[in-house]
């Protein structure tokens, strides 16, 4: 866990090094505000890194007004269940990216239920079915979403 | 006047008038729950709807729309920790935690009683301002305004950790959302800044890809790896008796509610800053209501104050958002714009014939937003029950529809595939600061108020130079401003010097 803050006071640093990089080269007017935040953000996750490294852990003190992620998973599973969920969640976003939205849904869906959630053929098909209905009937015939056709659309000419 | 208040009640009444709200309000129903279709983008596309109605007919219909959308927003908040609406996100940091303790009744219960609450105080506040309003908003300039947002980012001591570090980590979340906010085009200059040579980047990151991220993303994959339902192996409640139970909190902590009303209503008035500021504003305040640490600690963990605060600010400022834009024609925020379109479609001139001429129609739009919200929690009441029930679904059944609708959302704000990208770059950077212990809720204040700061701060400077630091309302503020940054330690130094006493 100290590592990952370690990680995470370096991922702001270098994020607000960059900013006051890239604002060196801008006028006055422009590189005023964004130089004003990005100096005591490097500060601060700079005196955070130390405290990381050479500080005590955490106590209770310091805890966010925030949610907490529940630790009654082992680690190990908890870590392979958190990787598992961003590749759905990349796979979705790369799908819409090569068949677009409308194609998408119905194919998440029942993707998701059948081989993540392990749910019958028949109410995986039906739940399927209702939400590319729902999806249809809202946000194409009735808002008229414009959705971006697929790669793989355009690269057929479709 | 009273002749015009009680006309005004007949005007929504008539049946056609009434039956318009009714399906205004079912319109806003279904829009409040889904993620990133805004109240103000489908004012938008109503509008063309109103042309062959008379004012009050439009006015029903579109504030029965606009003023629910909020109202139902926060039902996704609780849920699923996904915001409905952009400004609802507050609600999720303590209604969410609730839901996973399985009281989600009680959280639905006060998110709805509060949000009642806050609409009927909105609209009292827009009744019998009209008339006293015009120099408060004609006393606030540039300058006024720059320090209200600076109060408002200010909060973030409320919202970090107690303690240097927990400090440490909320000024640094603060100022790493200012940061995001300044993406884009400069709105002085026309310097492009931090595009990455994306045209996407050129009008910045758009608030709901961005929220949606931050609250959603973690949310679902905290569900993912327990693999449970969203309440979990938690005994469910009895959900009649948690909805009762949350009204009752409503009542309990009414100053809570109203104070945070009234700050709804103060930062509806004040044009620019909107429902986004209101909520996170009223959630510190909450936080700040706590009577030590130890009580200060609950919040995030699933608090009702944490739903009651935000909940009232959502809805009570419509009304504060209403009295700047019928009185002077100055539009509170984006959705006050497109209903000002409304007034100039029905022929009105926002302006002293609203006050004289019109009164009416003006007092119309007062009881639309008491009875549109009235009626709509006493529906949503009848049916929480049900709607409560989703939290003890498998997370496996659930987790595909709530992906669905977060990326839905997203989509619909700029309609590019960019949008979908930035969620998950969110999602990804908030999962790590709640798994590190960083707090999103002073991240996404600064990224809110981020352009509001900006250019207020651009326009003072080019109007006053820094004369405007010696402003009588100015210098109020700028000692409001220290007053709020330092009551959390003035909180910590009367407890410890209470402690031993205690002990």
């Amino acid at each position: 866990m100290r590592s990952g803050r370690v990680i995470f006071c370096i991922f702001l640093i270098a994020v607000s090094a960059y900013a006051i990089h890239a604002a060196r080269g801008w006028t006055f007017k422009a590189s005023l505000f964004p130089l004003s935040v990005s100096i005591p953000l490097l500060v601060l996750a700079t005196i955070h890194l130390f405290q990381a490294i050479f500080g005590k852990g955490e106590t209770d003190e310091g805890s966010a007004v925030d949610l907490d992620f529940s630790n009654d998973v082992p680690p190990e599973v908890a870590r392979d269940r958190v990787i598992n969920s961003f590749s759905w969640i990349i796979a979705f976003i790369a799908s819409v990216y090569l068949v677009g939205f409308p194609l998408t849904v119905p194919l998440f869906i029942f993707s998701y239920l059948k081989f993540q959630s392990e749910v019958g053929w028949l109410p995986t098909i039906a739940a399927t079915a209702i939400t590319w209905g729902c999806f249809y009937g809202l946000f194409q015939w009735l808002v008229h979403i414009q959705f971006e056709p697929g790669a793989i659309q355009i690269w057929l000419g479709m | 006047m009273f002749d015009a208040f009680i006309e005004g009640l007949f005007l929504v009444l008539q049946w056609k008038a009434f039956s318009l709200m009714l399906v205004g309000m079912s319109l806003g129903f279904c829009v409040g729950l889904l993620p990133g279709i805004g109240g103000a983008a489908t004012l938008a596309l109503m509008i063309p709807f109103v042309f062959k109605m008379n004012p009050a007919e439009a006015f029903a219909f579109l504030l029965g729309m606009h003023s629910v959308a909020a109202t139902t927003g926060d039902i996704t908040s609780v849920l699923f920790g996904v915001p409905g609406e952009a400004i609802s996100a507050a609600t999720v940091v303590d209604g969410y935690p609730m839901a996973k303790k399985g009281e989600a009744g009680r959280a639905l219960g006060a998110a709805l009683m509060s949000s009642l609450m806050g609409a009927l105080i909105g609209a009292v506040a827009l009744a019998l301002a009209i008339p006293i309003v015009r120099p408060l908003v004609l006393t606030f300039g540039s300058p006024e305004l720059f320090m209200l947002s600076v109060i408002g980012i200010s909060c973030i001591t409320s919202l970090s950790g107690a303690g240097a570090r927990g400090q440490i980590k909320g000024f640094a979340m603060g100022l790493l959302g200012l940061l995001v906010s300044t993406i884009g085009q400069e709105r002085q200059s026309g310097s492009l800044r931090f595009d990455m040579g994306m045209m996407y980047l050129w009008e910045g990151l758009d608030f709901v890809p961005v929220l949606v991220g931050i609250f959603a993303i973690p949310e679902i994959i905290d569900l993912a790896v327990r693999g449970t339902s969203i309440a979990g192996e938690k005994p469910s409640e009895n959900l009649s008796k948690g909805v009762i139970e949350g009204i009752k909190d409503t009542f309990r902590h009414f100053w809570l509610v109203f104070r945070c009303s009234m700050i709804g209503v103060f930062v509806g008035i004040m044009p620019g800053a909107g429902g986004g500021v209101a909520q996170w504003m009223a959630y510190a305040h909450s936080v700040q209501s706590a009577k030590d640490a130890k009580d200060r600690e609950r919040f995030g963990k699933g608090d009702v104050r944490g739903v009651l605060g935000p909940g009232a600010a959502n809805n009570s400022k419509e009304g504060g958002e209403l009295i700047p834009t019928v009185a002077f024609g100055v539009p509170g925020s984006g959705a006050m714009a497109i209903l000002l379109s409304g007034f100039l479609i029905m022929g009105l001139v926002p302006g002293p014939d609203m006050l004289t001429k019109h009164l009416s129609i003006t007092f119309s739009m007062v009881w639309t937003l008491a009875i549109a919200n009235i009626i709509t929690v006493l529906l949503c009441l009848t049916v929480l029950d049900q709607i409560a029930k989703v939290t003890n679904v498998r997370g496996g059944l659930i987790i595909p529809f709530v992906l669905l609708l977060v990326f839905v959302g997203s989509y619909t704000a700029n309609g590019q595939i960019a949008d979908l990208i930035v969620t998950l770059i969110f999602g990804m950077i908030s999962y790590f600061m709640v798994l590190f212990g960083w707090p999103r809720p002073p991240f996404v204040l600064g990224f809110v108020l981020g352009k509001v700061i900006e250019t207020y701060l651009f326009i003072s400077m080019a109007r006053y130079g820094f004369t405007w630091l010696t402003h009588p309302i100015v210098v109020l503020l700028i000692i409001l401003m220290a007053f709020v940054i330092a009551y959390p330690y003035i909180q910590q130094r009367r407890q410890r010097a209470e402690g031993p006493a205690d002990a």
